[in-house]
């Protein structure tokens, strides 16, 4: 019971201070104003642009077209939050890619190292904090979402828009922790940001290489891409084996981060 | 405290360092002495668990470092060659995340960050984001840092480097005043400051450790081994054979290929080792005088391991490495029995030492002096201090 809650207040101090880095960053700040500024633009263009949903549904009642009836709500939604995803798909590195490079570089990893912390329990808080400036950021744009959806009529539900916001922090976590494990390989935080963003689109479009393959390999390559598990939750489905994947993701960066650092003391000269 | 017996790093085929055996009394400051490279911080980092050591054992309040990773690690305060810092943080801010995730107590916190604070003189830049401190300032937090959960055991990796006379002033008061309740281990290359800051000292080069003793026991030892250099003109033998009779000398050798030589054939310079203790001066130029030889030079000089200090305490830059890897590769090849004090003059001593170097340590001074003065006498030119 005791090593438990010291294994927690070990994981909040990381979390704290890997928090606290964010906010204390104007870096960060700059991030975040440029992913509002964009999504406030997806926004605007997809839902009240001239080319965008509402335009479209006048358009379609102009011409009388009444079957098949679309959601604008919902498409809205799943519009949206796939460009919120495309968007983090850019934002996301550069998130991470100073997760462990910077500390490397500065060399407070010797502090870290020769703390009486676990390898895991350093990496699940870093990772903890940066997935929770993401989630700031992500607010805003869910305020704007709410208000939209509330003048729907006929009334939309929110399910959907929850389980979207829910895939995208899952989404968000996974690459969060990929990226966190290659920053975990090199002092340079620019080369953990390429090398992340490379991995992430390729797990990105890997269903692409597995449509084009048949057998058990395109399979399992479609089961493994990132934005073919996000899709369903960005449609408002509660897929359960998408949520296995993305925890896996996650798990999977964690261990090969404790692995790697475990590596990095073992070998270095 | 701290036991660490026959330990060695193997990094690919190069040796970090090679069966270091050495003990740390509670209370204790043990003194890391030795040039960069020598093994110091792999060492170091060795206790503390950074790293795993190839074989041997260190144990660190009966715990192994390796097989009782946490523990060890939550009873040392460690402050790396470069202080872990994190520039966006207060110092106040930064001494509470170590204290956490050192495990004090969240009742204690408060009172130890306080305590620290106030023990590295940090009060009044708490509040201060620490990217903004200067570099004797992040020395200080790096400091305190090591000592901010009030470890049993405090492992400090070259806590002086880069700082200012008075800075460097201010850290040994400081690392002295902690000891007595901690256990410190400290590097350095600066042999003034292991005689003034620590009870024991373990000079270590290329990995291995070649001396241990207390600092006023290594000055004494240093301090009694005198030697001279005569320049004779004559029957070489024949005053060879006499001076080794004289009481006191202990050995007489040829110095060949000498730097200075005259270029006169029937010259020849010797080098004559002492006993500890004793100073035939007088002797040893009636000697040569009364076997009818000719006296061109008479210089007192001291071994070469001091002269190796002597390299140690002046300024780093002013060092050439080459020389002082070489001249600790002497002070190393002359211990082939375990490398216990005192220290004998051997025929290996060759003459590529200036012999304006040839000055006494003292070690009693303040640490400003203490360098300077090294550096000054470091240029001085020979001065003879027994005249023939």
């Amino acid at each position: 019971m005791q090593s438990v809650q010291i294994l927690f207040a070990n994981l909040m101090a990381i979390y704290r201070r890997e928090l606290q880095s964010y906010f204390a960053s104007p870096f960060a700040y700059v991030i975040a104003g440029v992913f509002w500024l964009l999504s406030g633009f997806f926004f605007v263009a997809i839902l009240l642009g001239p080319e965008g949903l509402i335009a479209q549904a006048n358009f379609r009642d102009q011409l009388g077209m009444t079957n098949p009836p679309i959601d604008v709500a919902a498409q809205f939604v799943s519009f949206f939050l796939g460009t919120l995803s495309s968007l983090a798909l850019f934002i996301l590195p550069v998130l991470s890619m100073g997760l462990y490079a910077e500390e490397r570089k500065r060399g407070t990893l010797e502090l870290l190292a020769t703390s009486p912390l676990t390898n895991w329990i350093v990496a699940l808080g870093k990772l903890l904090g940066a997935l929770t400036f993401f989630v700031t950021l992500l607010l805003p744009m869910l305020i704007y979402q709410t208000i939209a959806l509330s003048a729907a009529n006929p009334p939309a539900p929110f399910t959907g828009l929850l389980l979207g916001h829910l895939g995208l922090i899952l989404l968000a976590a996974a690459v969060l922790s990929l990226g966190m494990f290659v920053s975990s390989l090199t002092d340079s935080t620019i080369l953990a940001a390429i090398l992340t963003f490379a991995l992430v689109l390729f797990l990105w479009v890997v269903d692409l290489v597995g449509n084009s393959l048949v057998g058990p390999v395109g399979a399992g390559l479609k089961h493994i891409s990132l934005i073919r598990n996000y899709t369903n939750f960005a449609q408002g489905v509660f897929d359960s084996s998408s949520l296995v994947v993305f925890l896996s993701y996650v798990m999977l960066g964690l261990f090969l981060t404790a692995q790697s650092i475990e590596a990095f003391r073992f070998q270095r000269s | 405290m701290i036991e660490v017996e026959q330990l060695s790093k193997v990094y690919g085929s190069t040796a970090a360092i090679q069966e270091v055996t050495f003990a740390v009394e509670p209370g204790e400051i043990l003194g890391f002495l030795g040039p960069n490279g020598a093994g110091k911080t792999t060492t170091m980092r060795i206790l503390t668990g950074y790293l795993p050591a190839t074989s041997g054992t260190a144990k660190i309040a009966g715990f192994d470092v390796h097989e009782n990773s946490m523990a060890v690690r939550q009873r040392i305060g460690y402050l790396p060659e470069t202080p872990p810092l994190y520039p966006d943080m207060t110092v106040e801010g930064f001494l509470h995340f170590v204290a956490r995730i050192k495990g004090v107590v969240a009742g204690d916190r408060a009172k130890q960050v306080e305590n620290a604070l106030t023990r590295c003189n940090l009060l009044e830049k708490r509040q201060v984001l620490i990217r903004k401190l200067s570099k004797g300032f992040k020395q200080r937090v790096g400091i305190a840092q090591a000592i901010v959960h009030d470890p049993p055991v405090i492992i400090l990796d070259e806590p002086t480097v880069g700082l200012d006379p008075r800075q460097i002033i201010d850290v040994r008061n400081l690392i002295k005043s902690l000891a007595g309740d901690h256990t410190i281990i400290l590097s350095t290359h600066i042999l003034p400051e292991v005689s003034m800051t620590c009870s024991r000292v373990a000079i270590i080069n290329r990995g291995r450790v070649v001396a241990t003793n207390t600092p006023e026991q290594l000055m004494a030892e240093l301090a009694g081994e005198t030697g001279y250099e005569l320049e004779v003109e004559g029957d070489i033998a024949l005053a060879q054979a006499r001076l080794a009779a004289l009481p006191g000398v202990k050995t007489v050798e040829p110095i060949v290929d000498s730097v200075e030589g005259s270029g006169e054939p029937s010259r020849q310079k010797l080098r004559l080792s002492l006993v500890t203790g004793t100073d035939p001066g007088r002797e040893i130029a009636a000697v040569v005088v009364n076997s009818g030889l000719g006296l061109y030079e008479m210089r007192r000089t001291r071994v070469s391991l001091e002269k190796v200090f002597l390299e140690l305490t002046t300024e780093e830059k002013a060092i050439d490495p080459e020389t002082m890897a070489a001249a600790y590769e002497r002070a190393s090849h002359r211990d082939t029995e375990p490398p216990i004090l005192p220290i004998s003059v051997t025929t290996d001593q060759t003459t590529d030492w200036a012999p304006d170097r040839t000055q006494s340590i003292k070690s009693d001074e303040t640490p400003i002096e203490d360098e300077t003065e090294a550096s000054i006498t470091a240029e001085q030119p020979s001065r003879p201090e027994e005249e023939p």
